[in-house]
């Protein structure tokens, strides 16, 4: 077996003075908070930009219809790459995030995620019914475009907030209120609405994970 | 305050990187030997070294856990530890705090 020295020196080659102590407790905990970071800033970023491309090319698409219609078929292609993106790259960080870790943390974030994926897929699948029944225009299309996020938004931060997550309490009941707000904004006003919304509640996640990982834990 | 007032446990690279890496997950949860090896680069000899004496002062509990043919060590900070990491970091606060104008520079330079 190897043997290591246990004096303040090892593994340095040198002295270990105060100052390297403390840069490299700063490194070693930012590097720590970036790899167990489910939700990276750079996902963030990308969520961002897709609502804005999006569900603002959603809004170019409809507005001014009347009698108001679905938008392109090619508008819609769009969004789902890039929802199908969104997974993939989902998935990906929340693996990369949990591999090796175990514990009662990680089995609540399991449960609550899985739990979520049933309220996305049930506030999503009402659209089903509603697209068949002899629902108005107006009824049609501000469903789609406030209600489903609205539903998971409100319920994704009162779980959060019972489980103590504060963080992801108000990341997402800030995008519950923008999906509420949306309610007013008619057919297509709703659409624009959510664009904008969403995008900057997508943006400030982004830096405020971005500080919360790279804040030091020693200096100022 | 001088550095002799620093826990020597964790004052050591290898232990500080193993506790600062522990603490990152939230309380309770655990890590596997091998990706804490991924994370810090260590030989397995090596970390094993620096986990026993951390584990010897109830810094850090081990548990291995097998499922027939595959076992797998799990390490996960204890409250102990992480009381420790919080006195070492708020020591090492007071010590940059006593630092001249040039020190502290010098440690911001450093730090980016």
């Amino acid at each position: 077996m190897n043997h290591t020295p246990d004096t303040a020196t090892a593994g340095n080659g040198g002295s270990f003075d105060p100052q390297q102590a403390a840069i490299l407790l700063d490194e070693a905990t930012v590097q720590a908070r970036r790899t167990f970071t489910p939700g990276p800033p750079l996902l963030w970023v990308y969520r961002a930009v897709f609502v804005l491309v999006a569900l603002g090319g959603y809004w170019l698409s409809v507005r001014g219809r009347d009698p108001y219609s679905a938008p392109s078929g090619g508008l819609v292609a769009v969004i789902f790459a890039g929802v199908a993106i969104n997974i993939g790259w989902s998935t990906w960080a929340l693996k990369r995030a949990g591999a090796g870790v175990t514990g009662p943390a990680q089995r609540k974030r399991r449960a609550w995620n899985l739990g979520m994926l049933v309220v996305w897929a049930a506030a999503f699948a009402f659209t089903v019914p509603l697209y068949h029944a002899p629902a108005s225009h107006p009824v049609w299309a501000l469903y789609p475009a406030s209600a489903p996020l609205m539903i998971v938004g409100l319920v994704a931060a009162a779980s959060s907030a019972a489980l103590k997550e504060w963080r992801m309490a108000g990341t997402t009941l800030a995008i519950g209120i923008v999906a509420a707000a949306a309610g007013f904004g008619g057919p297509a006003g709703a659409w624009l609405i959510m664009a904008i919304g969403l995008s900057a509640v997508c943006l400030g996640t982004a830096a405020f994970k971005l500080w919360e990982q790279d804040r030091s834990v020693v200096g100022p | 305050m001088t550095d002799e007032e620093l826990d020597p446990l964790i004052h050591v690279p290898t232990r500080l990187k193993i506790v600062a890496t522990l603490a990152a997950l939230p309380a309770g949860d655990a890590l596997s030997f091998t990706r804490l090896q991924d994370l810090l680069r260590l030989t397995p000899g090596n970390l094993i070294i620096h986990l026993r004496k951390l584990e010897d002062a109830d810094y850090i509990k081990s548990e291995k856990t097998s499922n027939g043919t595959v076992s797998i060590t799990k390490v996960a900070l204890t409250g102990r530890g992480r009381a420790a990491l919080g006195t070492y970091t708020r020591a090492l606060r007071d010590l940059l705090g006593g630092l001249d104008e040039d020190e502290t520079a010098d440690y911001a330079r450093r730090r980016t």
